[in-house]
């Protein structure tokens, strides 16, 4: 017997959800990249479940597939840009926080 | 033919870009990175190269490729824009005082990197290539910006690029994941015209279903175009990474990285939402997807003018001076049909030159004052006039006055929101064109009407100045004889034909 579809639409909104409301809410930056990553997984649980979905009546559907194995190439590239500027910044302020990004603004 | 080496043929721009970008990685790692402008010059050559190939190709036929890539004249009239940009981005750096003259191949290389992104972005309309050119294109631009990774500005502009970067990428992903799962393909046309029986495929049987999903997923996948375009809400980037990042890159994201979000989004309304479309619901959800990004239009505009207004830097005026522009290009895009994309096309051209322009001139003003304050270009007109001239030739038409290249932009645009029932949004844009002359005529006014009490000499780059000359001269004579770009944007038309 295997998971319906619905459950596993359900499970990636709330993944999404989850993913927002950290991404809206820390101000750690690190932990905003984390929650980026979160949103992109939650679109992977969404591919699969509309790729099997969609194969249920003959011939395999592999695109969605392919898409998330595409997403999981593109979010660890990102992590990687985002990371290394994270570093950047740590070695100049000594700090992760968003906060500490404050010389750029409307005066 | 076998259709593999055929598509390889057909990729053959793409092809030499990619090559080029790798020659010019590894021979500045050969030479120890001495002498980078040694890889401009290369770059410049390789570019060249490209721009004649695409040229030879407008007018040709549509043709699809590998199920994906669409080599048609509306994908080959963008690829040149972007060549071209990234040819005058190369000039700039070549010709930046500032910028340091060795191991700055990367400098070539990322940009070149994310030119392969908008040629993919551009010339499909399968939605995986359109994320990964998108990506590409983010991630070189990510590394652009923080290029001066040693100063604090250039690297809290790409922080925060990379994390709005990071949310709308994941808000877009998320969307196209949603409409996969209910429409069953990623390919654009296909989703347009499939209908399903058993399960729910194609997005019109979708739609009878409900149709409330499907917005919730159109909402999403728009917020990846609003953020390359800088649309409200997705433009809080826009004004700190674009005063923050080096002026080339700047630049580069100022017209090219915008052009790519516009064809995208272009496409990706044509497709599944013309004026014309098969299905009355189709018709009627589109009706409503206009009127949704008619709405951001309006917004963007208005906010981009009115915080514009009270700016000091030149830099960050012109940055909010380009999120303006994209609500103005949001008016072709909102009638949804050949005309509104062809002047969407055509004020794309427009905004090519005299952004290009006035950036090239805030650059020149970095060079010669070491800031970017509009109060300290006091005079400065007569020290060198013939940039200042240049440069009120830009602000004439980034206003939309006769007789510049800007003015018969808008006025296209204008003319195509009225026929199609967008009256009040125009005149919504013809207020903030109003609104627009101020700050931009009190850079002119810098300029020419104030006495200067700086006694430094005016720099002398003879090279730098010719270009930004042209350019200038190319705003005006546009302005004066439409006709030569009217037609190339007509035989490039996404719709027509």
């Amino acid at each position: 017997m295997s998971v319906p579809t619905e459950h596993l639409v359900i499970l990636a909104g709330i993944l999404f959800s989850i993913g927002v409301a950290g991404f809206c809410l820390r101000r750690n930056l690190i932990v905003m990249l984390m929650s980026v990553e979160l949103m992109l997984n939650a679109a992977n649980l969404t591919f699969l479940a509309g790729s099997r979905a969609h194969s249920a009546g003959g011939e395999p559907m592999l695109e969605g597939a392919v898409f998330a194995i595409f997403v999981i190439v593109v979010a660890a590239v990102e992590a990687s840009v985002g990371l290394a500027l994270v570093i950047a910044l740590y070695r100049r302020q000594q700090t992760v926080s968003v906060d500490s990004l404050n010389q750029l603004g409307d005066a | 033919m076998n259709p593999y080496i055929e598509g390889m043929q057909a990729l053959a721009p793409e092809l030499v870009l990619t090559a080029l970008a790798l020659i010019v990685l590894v021979a500045d790692l050969l030479t120890k990175g001495k002498d980078s402008r040694r890889m401009g010059y290369l770059t410049l050559a390789g570019l060249a190269v490209v721009g004649g190939m695409l040229a030879l190709r407008l007018g040709e036929p549509s043709q699809t490729y590998f199920g994906m890539v669409i080599v048609d004249s509306f994908g080959t009239f963008f690829k040149l824009f972007t060549v071209a940009a990234v040819a005058v981005v190369c000039v700039f750096i070549l010709s930046d005082k500032n910028e340091r003259k060795n191991g700055i191949g990367e400098y070539y290389f990322l940009l070149l990197g994310a030119s392969v992104g908008i040629f993919f972005m551009v010339s499909t309309n399968h939605l995986l290539l359109l994320v990964l050119g998108l990506e590409l294109l983010s991630l070189a631009s990510y590394a652009l910006a923080g290029f001066h990774k040693g100063q604090r500005k250039s690297a809290e502009a790409a922080m925060k690029y990379v994390v709005f970067g990071g949310l709308s990428a994941g808000i877009m992903v998320y969307g196209i994941s949603l409409l996969y799962g209910m429409t069953g393909t990623l390919d654009l046309a296909e989703m347009a015209t499939l209908a399903g029986d058993s399960i729910p495929t194609g997005l019109v049987p979708q739609l009878y279903l409900s149709a409330m999903p499907v917005g919730v997923a159109m909402v999403m996948i728009l917020a990846g175009f609003a953020y390359k375009m800088s649309v409200v809400p997705f433009h809080f980037w826009t004004p700190d990474v674009y005063e923050g990042s080096p002026t080339p890159v700047t630049t580069f994201l100022a017209v090219a990285s915008k052009a790519a979000g516009v064809a995208a989004l272009l496409r990706f309304v044509g497709a599944l939402f013309p004026v014309d479309g098969v299905d009355e619901i189709i018709m009627w959800y589109g009706d409503r997807f206009g009127m949704l990004i008619a709405v951001l239009a309006a917004v963007t505009m208005t906010l981009g003018n009115l915080s514009a207004l009270r700016q000091q830097s030149l830099k960050r005026m012109l940055a909010y001076s380009s999120i303006a522009h994209a609500g103005y290009i949001l008016i072709g895009v909102a009638t949804r049909t050949s005309e509104g994309f062809d002047a969407a096309m055509y004020y794309m051209t427009a905004y090519y030159f005299m952004n290009l322009g006035a950036f090239g001139v805030l650059l020149y003003f970095e060079s010669a004052l070491g800031s970017d304050r509009i109060e300290d270009m006091r005079g400065f007109g007569w020290k060198s006039p013939l940039i200042s001239i240049a440069m009120v030739a830009f602000l004439v038409s980034l206003t939309g006055l006769p007789p510049t290249i800007g003015f018969y932009g808008k006025y296209l645009l204008f003319k195509v929101g009225v026929a199609e029932g967008l009256g009040w949004l125009v005149i919504v844009a013809a207020l903030n064109s109003v609104v627009s002359l101020f700050y931009y005529f009190s850079v002119a006014k810098s300029l020419f009407l104030k006495e200067s009490n700086d006694e430094r000499p005016a720099l002398s780059q003879p090279l730098f100045a010719g270009l930004l000359t042209a350019i200038g001269v190319l705003t005006i004579f546009f302005g004066l004889f439409p006709d030569s770009i009217q037609e190339l944007v007509e035989m490039c038309s996404l719709l027509g034909s």
